[in-house]
């Protein structure tokens, strides 16, 4: 408020003069409604967070009014309205056993994070301790990153059949690549000034790497985990087309076929919302474990 | 600390007030267990066989003189279609006039390739010399792609099997220009699809136990659980595993031990057996040879604005069917689909068996003969009574809201194609019941028939106390069905043997009556099935052998004297290497 002022008084000031005459001040900035980096209180987060999101909503509805579907912008058989998404909701719950299949995705997911991080933490640390280990395993990390790993489903299912196993590895594989280049760059990035101090203080090698590069790190890789526990759910619809059954993929590919199309907008809507949650839930846990990130 | 500081439960209270709050939210949470995690429906509920026969009845009315001719259906198919709503929603352009037809890898669209003269649009092309316009071939493999192109008016037609159709009918039916109007038959899976088991499995009913792994929603589906069906096994009874393609299941075969048994496409299942030990055929379509019919849908919209345009496409088909009966034209159009498909011409030409494309005459007794026991009704029947039955659909459509004959009736009126003749009619040569023996049969469906005591007639009359025939009444009213569900299953097996065993019942047994009598007797009644279904569906009666069993072979080797389990009929299906 006394921003806002100053700056009408100021203005106010500037008027008089000739035009040009206050070039030469030195005053603050003419307040604007669009501000590089301003505090935004709560509920301006909240409002403009939502008015996209209803924008797009509005937009859904407009394009998917009608009486009948002959009269709608785009017809149901392509895109169904939200309301009939809404309202197809308990035949998913119910008829489709939607926390069931929840369940499923989400104990593979979990699964194979779990299986990603057992490889790709020790593997990320120790390739940003040790430079020889970066230098060995770094091409095939890179190599990694660019795969189009959907190529690689067959692959995996002639390796490891077509059961629990396969998916949980292919997810796996796809931590892995995403997981360990962003745990090498959060050992990379601790300063060496630490080191430094370490082995001043007579550190040797593991004890730098457990009581110095670790502990500095452990803030940045809990970040890469937090980031990369999504990166599941883009995959999950691949792994769950071998042995289709249980699972939110399953259920994708099933409406795909014999409908109801709306399902296939719920489950969307639904992983979105799951990986909200959970992304939350990271994030809870991130201010318990780190509060002296706090803010960052 | 201070005593202000202990104010609050102890930690100990702490610990059971939380584990109490626990105890009544997972209390609460089984309680209502139903309703915050229910289990679905549809996962494995038993089928019920009997249903299968009463609704393969339901269209006709019993038929107590059991002879019909060839009928023909006498509506017109604008009177059933749904009629088409609102402003069409295709893309066309009414100078260039390209049809847009996706179509899949599969050698049965040989026809229309050729008749185009390759996959673009060409003013070479049958189609455009003959009705003025062109068509624009596109591979697209995948069905939902292709199902989501033909909803969003990129393309006019829906390629896919007729069991697609009836998956992708009620979705795509929500829109009344987008519900899909079938006018014409390509062709019948011939050897095509098939179900290959590792060497412990030597007919369907084997299968009970094991674990079969298919593409959902694909003609696999439909062959593997059609076989089940009918040989009087339960799906539930097989643990089935799905992928989302042929080539994935034929891969998960071979890769996992555990798989009993896959269906999928050829080359596949021609060359699993060949490259991994103790894997054999069980059955393909070359036996099944009428049971996977290719088909073509047009976008309801489309085909009411462009009536020639689908005449045309009906019309230049057939045509090119007879064309690629030049040997050098038929190699050029080998060509033409090699460059569409990015394949060899030879690969090509390996496909040729897979499918019997089926010309004017044929498309006549699939569309338009009421009788023939593998037609366009039957079939959409059947494919939708066994996804019904595995909760696959909910509520199905009618065949008469898809199925349009009004172009083929008009070439017969015209009498363009009235020279072709059915090409796919099996003649069977005379055999025995004991030669057919020597091979296992593909399934063995048990019917039965309730007989008059010592009556061989299928359709006796019920009799009242002193006797006397009632007339207009059956002794068994559901015969027609039962006779109904052996012409289906004999009709997909087109190319198949079919034995004919009667059995009765041992009551009589060491009370006077002559073994001979008996055996005569069961004989009787087989042959009075084999009359029955050779009169009323034309079958060529060479097809069937049949045999009288007596009361040698009990239904049930455990419960011999189950007399009613014992009066039966057996259907076996042998291999036509039988012949």
């Amino acid at each position: 408020m006394n921003e806002t002022t100053s700056s009408a008084a100021n203005e106010g000031a500037v008027q008089p003069g000739v035009p040009g005459a206050g070039q030469g001040v030195k005053q603050p900035p003419r307040r604007t409604w669009l501000e590089i980096r301003e505090s935004l209180p709560a509920w301006q987060w909240w409002v403009l967070g939502a008015l996209p999101i209803l924008g797009l909503l509005a937009l859904w509805s407009l394009a998917t009014a009608g009486g009948t579907p002959e009269e709608r912008w785009i017809s149901p058989t392509i895109l169904p309205s939200p309301w009939e998404v809404l309202v197809s909701f308990p035949e998913l719950w119910f008829d489709r056993a939607l926390t069931r299949n929840l369940l499923v995705s989400f104990g593979r997911v979990a699964t194979g994070f779990a299986v990603a991080v057992c490889i790709a933490f020790p593997v990320g640390v120790l390739m940003g301790s040790f430079t020889k280990i970066k230098a060995a395993f770094t091409p095939l990390s890179v190599f990694g990153a660019y795969l189009p790993i959907p190529a690689l489903v067959p692959l995996t299912l002639s390796l490891f059949g077509t059961g629990e196993g396969q998916k949980v590895v292919f997810l796996a594989l796809a931590f892995i690549i995403y997981l360990l280049p962003l745990t090498v760059a959060a050992v990379d990035s601790v300063d060496d000034v630490y080191l430094k101090t370490a082995y001043t203080l007579g550190a040797r090698r593991w004890q730098a790497v457990r009581k110095v590069l670790l502990p500095v790190a452990w803030a940045d890789i809990f970040q890469a985990l937090r980031l990369g526990f999504g990166v599941g759910w883009s995959y999950i619809l691949l792994v769950e087309m071998v042995d289709i059954g249980r699972g939110l993929g399953g259920i994708i590919i099933v409406s795909q076929r014999r409908g109801p199309r709306e399902h296939i907008y719920l489950v969307l809507l639904l992983i979105v919302a799951v990986a909200f949650l959970t992304d939350k839930a990271w994030a809870a846990l991130g201010r318990r474990l780190f509060p002296y990130r706090e803010g960052k | 600390m201070t005593a202000e500081q202990r104010i609050g439960p102890t930690p100990l209270g702490k610990l059971v007030l939380v584990l109490f709050v626990l105890a009544l939210v997972g209390g609460a949470a089984y309680y209502f267990r139903d309703v915050v995690m229910p289990s679905g429906k549809g996962a494995a509920k038993p089928v019920d066989i009997d249903a299968f026969k009463a609704q393969q009845g339901k269209f006709e009315a019993p038929d107590a003189k059991g002879i019909t001719t060839v009928s023909e259906y006498t509506y017109v198919p604008a009177e059933k279609l749904p009629p088409v709503k609102g402003v069409s929603a295709y893309k066309w352009d009414p100078v260039a006039k390209v049809v847009q037809f996706p179509i899949n890898v599969w050698i049965g669209w040989l026809p229309i390739v050729a008749a185009n003269h390759g996959f673009s649009p060409s003013t070479e092309s049958i189609f455009f010399k003959e009705y003025g316009f062109k068509v624009n071939l596109k591979l697209i493999d995948d069905p939902v792609v292709a199902r989501d192109a033909f909803a969003a008016g990129e393309s006019h037609i829906l390629w896919g099997t007729l069991d697609m159709m009836v998956l992708f009918a009620p979705e795509l039916m929500r829109d009344s220009r987008t519900a899909p109007r079938i006018f014409q038959q390509i062709d019948w899976s011939s050897g095509g699809d098939g179900v290959v088991v590792r060497g412990n499995i030597h007919s369907v009913k084997d299968l009970k136990g094991k674990t079969i792994v298919y593409a959902q929603n694909s003609p696999s589906q439909y062959f593997i659980n059609n076989l089940l069906l009918n040989a009087g096994i339960q799906p539930s009874q097989v643990n089935h595993k799905y992928t989302a393609t042929a080539f994935e299941a034929a891969a998960a075969f071979v890769s996992d031990k555990r798989i009993d048994a896959c269906v999928s496409w050829a080359p596949d299942i021609y060359n699993i057996p060949e490259k991994v030990a103790g894997t054999r055929i069980l059955t393909t379509t070359a036996e099944a040879n009428k049971l996977i019919a290719d088909v073509w849908a047009a976008r309801a919209d489309f085909a009411k604005d462009h009536p020639q345009v689908i005449k045309g496409l009906v019309a230049g088909i057939f045509k090119g069917m007879e064309q690629l009966k030049d040997p050098s034209f038929r190699a050029k159009a080998f060509q033409w689909m090699a460059e569409g498909y990015g394949m060899q011409a030879d690969e090509v030409k390996a496909m040729e068996a897979d499918a019997h494309s089926t010309n004017f005459a044929e498309n006549k007794e699939f569309f338009l003969n009421a009788n023939n026991p593998a037609n366009f009704e039957r079939t959409w029947k059947n494919i939708t009574f066994v996804y019904r039955e595995l909760g696959l659909i909910a509520t199905p459509v009618r065949f008469d809201e898809v199925m349009d004959f009004s172009v083929l009736q008009q070439l017969d009126r015209e009498g363009v194609f009235a020279h072709q003749r059915d090409e796919y009619r099996t003649t069977f040569a005379p055999i025995s019941y004991a030669k057919v023996q020597a091979e296992a049969p593909i399934l063995t469906q048990t019917i039965r028939i309730n007989f008059y005591p010592n009556s061989a007639n299928i359709f006796e009359p019920q009799h009242d106390e002193l006797g006397n025939p009632i007339p207009n009444t059956l002794y068994d009213p559901s015969v027609a069905a039962t006779l109904e569900k052996v012409a289906r299953l004999a009709g997909q097996y087109e190319r198949a043997v079919i034995a004919v065993v009667g059995h009765t019942d041992s009551s009589m047994k060491g009370r006077g009556v002559r073994e001979q009598d008996v055996k005569a007797l069961s004989l009787d009644r087989a042959n009075a099935v084999k009359k029955a279904l050779v009169s009323k569906y034309k079958f060529d009666p060479n097809k069937f052998i049949v045999e009288g069993k007596g009361w040698d072979v009990p239904a049930d080797p455990d419960d011999p004297l189950n007399h009613a389990l014992n009066r039966r009929v057996e259907i076996a299906v042998y291999p036509p290497e039988a012949r």
